[in-house]
């Protein structure tokens, strides 16, 4: 709440010309302690993140020149007929049908592990049984894993050939099954942390008022959870919608069971970049509005709490 | 309702935190358990709330023996040290609670948390989150929540422990006077000593799991049964190689047939002030006074008086 004014270091002598720049610098100070942090972060934010995205998105609104590669395309800007070749790239059959079974996959598989998550982070932190720490490991292993193996392994146990005679191949089970195993430890550890912080007053308290075991987690235990088991949801998701090794395999060649990232690809092998990067513009901005979303939300609930 | 318990003892791996209490606390008292950090109390609390459960004894609730009763069907209010506040339902619904579990309908529910609400001073409150009330302020909540229940015992587990000085007294009174309105029968756990007189009607001290000693707080400090009630419950000095009160020791100016010693250090605190006196014997004892018998004292450090025991 206090203002710059009241600031003892603003009293101190920096020339009053360079004032913009110190009421910058003098908040990025605060959180990170130096001098020109936040341009720094940025920076880094850009290089990174920022400047990768922002080309697929410039790219995907240029002129289509389709067979001369990333290089050639990307320079031959037509803003005005941009934007139509862009809303015709991704309003093909093709590409709506693959980004809506994106967006429904992967919402349901953020959804499903949501649950899954709580409860598996609930018997991690609340139980005690042997070879708990061997599962406290094996739950971060699809991070490990290159998703192709899961992809090459998902195909031979639920391929045409199971082993086990349960067969997914070119089915949206499939699909879900290669999902549900990749996000699984975001959704896990994005709760585990919120819940050994509970002290387990609360749920004493709610005990001691007469709420049973069930009551006392809807009512007391899992509002808390909320913002971390949306936090989960969001990260989960998002992994889910960019997923492409290990369901590549197991999608087939089937268009019914082609995602985006699917379909994407075959886009780029046969050399449409503009509209692969059409698509791919597309996927990002529905990412990132369910991203925001469950940002907002978690944010409401957290402000709450605090 | 009074509460009665018997050999209750309970151990955690090598370590007996609450060994072999026996002890009946009377109908609507105001009960104090009064102990260092680790004697025990919050865990007796605990056991007769059926927040633990004991490995012997039995827990007798106005005649009923509610050992193996889960803590769900007590009837018992329960006011955690930090309050436990549910954080994401405001005031209103945190105090009725209790009562939406029981599946009251609502006007009485919402009848019953105005009326705590008017009761524990927290009128336009109602729609506040825990986050947004002050310490005072959440305490009196959770003291509401528990009471919608209408319990037939009311434990407050180091109830002032989290306030700053002031707020801590003004709420010991407030707790005091609210008990005289509606006595119910109150255990508070503290390790207070000034706590525990001023507020409750009868006392229980413990020390290392057992209690030391049970009573009315001026028969308990007049009449300690042990060493350590005395040490425990006021200041305590060495004289003539017994513990004694300084305050029943005086000091008279230096004078034959009386203890000699030179005054070795003055603290003033206000209206007290405490005297330190080194004695020929090497014991060093210290003296408490009101401002102004030190002033008719006439002494400084190094003046030379006689102590004695007050008549």
């Amino acid at each position: 709440m206090d203002t710059p004014a009241k600031r003892p270091s603003s009293e101190l002598g920096a020339p009053p010309a360079r004032k913009g720049w110190r009421r910058f610098s003098s908040r990025a100070r605060s959180s990170l302690g130096l001098y020109g942090g936040t341009s720094l972060i940025v920076g880094y934010l850009s290089i990174i993140v920022l400047i990768p995205i922002a080309a697929v998105a410039a790219h995907g609104f240029s002129f289509s020149i389709h067979t001369q590669g990333w290089g050639a395309a990307f320079w031959h800007w037509h803003l005005s007929t941009g934007f139509a070749t862009f809303w015709n790239d991704i309003t093909q059959p093709a590409a709506i049908s693959a980004i809506r079974l994106s967006l429904w996959l992967s919402l349901s598989v953020a959804a499903i592990n949501a649950v899954m998550g709580v409860a598996i982070a609930w018997v991690l932190v609340r139980d005690k049984f042997p070879g708990k720490w061997f599962l406290e490991a094996f739950i971060d292993l699809p991070f490990a894993l290159p998703t192709i193996v899961v992809g090459v392994v998902l195909l031979f146990l639920y391929g045409t050939a199971s082993p086990l005679k349960i067969d997914l191949f070119e089915t949206w089970m499939g699909l879900m099954l290669a999902l549900l195993f990749v996000t699984l430890p975001f959704s896990v550890r994005a709760v585990q942390p919120v819940l050994e912080s509970l002290d387990g007053e609360s749920e004493a308290a709610a005990k001691s008022l007469g709420a049973g075991g069930i009551r006392t987690f809807v009512w007391v235990v899992l509002p808390s959870l909320w913002p971390a088991v949306l936090g989960g949801f969001g990260l989960a998701f998002a992994r889910a919608i960019g997923e492409f090794g290990s369901i590549s395999l197991i999608a087939g060649g089937l268009g019914r069971t082609t995602t985006a990232s699917n379909y994407i690809y075959n886009l780029t092998q046969g050399f449409l970049w503009t509209n692969a990067a059409a698509v791919s513009t597309a996927l990002l901005v529905l990412s990132l509005l369910i991203l925001i979303a469950t940002n907002v939300f978690a944010r409401r609930i957290q402000r709450r709490l605090a | 309702m009074s509460i009665s318990l018997s050999h209750l003892t309970k151990r955690y791996g090598a370590d007996t935190v609450v060994d072999d209490v026996t002890v009946e606390i009377p109908e609507s008292s105001l009960t104090a358990v009064l102990g260092p950090s680790g004697s025990g109390k919050s865990t007796l609390l605990k056991l007769i709330a059926g927040l633990e459960s004991p490995d012997e004894g039995r827990v007798v609730i106005e005649g009923d023996d509610v050992t193996d009763v889960d803590p769900r069907y007590r009837d018992i209010g329960f006011c955690f040290q930090h309050y436990a506040p549910f954080r994401h339902m405001n005031v209103a619904r945190n105090i009725g609670f209790g009562l939406r579990v029981r599946k009251q309908p609502k006007d009485v529910i919402d009848a019953k948390v105005a009326e705590l609400i008017e009761l524990v001073r927290l009128d336009g409150k109602a729609k506040s989150y825990p986050a947004q009330l002050s310490g005072g302020e959440r305490q009196r909540m959770a003291l509401a929540r528990a009471l919608a229940i209408e319990p037939r015992v009311l434990l407050l587990d180091e109830p002032f422990g989290a306030l700053d000085a002031l707020v801590r007294t003004e709420l010991r009174q407030w707790v005091k006077e609210l008990h005289r309105q509606i006595k119910v029968t109150t255990i508070l756990v503290t390790h207070d000593q000034d706590e525990a007189m001023e507020v409750a009607d009868q006392l229980l001290i413990m020390h290392e799991g057992r209690i030391e000693q049970a009573g009315e707080p001026t028969e308990l400090y007049e009449r300690p049964a042990t060493d350590f009630v005395h040490g425990f419950l006021g200041p305590t000095t060495m004289f003539k190689g017994v513990s004694v009160r300084p305050h029943d020791l005086e000091l008279v100016p230096a004078s034959e047939g009386a203890i000699e010693g030179t005054v070795q250090s003055i603290m003033e605190l206000g209206f007290e002030v405490q005297v330190t006196v080194a004695l020929s014997d090497g014991t060093a004892p210290w003296v408490q006074m009101s401002r102004n018998e030190f002033r008719n004292l006439h002494v400084e450090i190094g003046s030379l008086v006689s102590i004695r025991e007050r008549d």
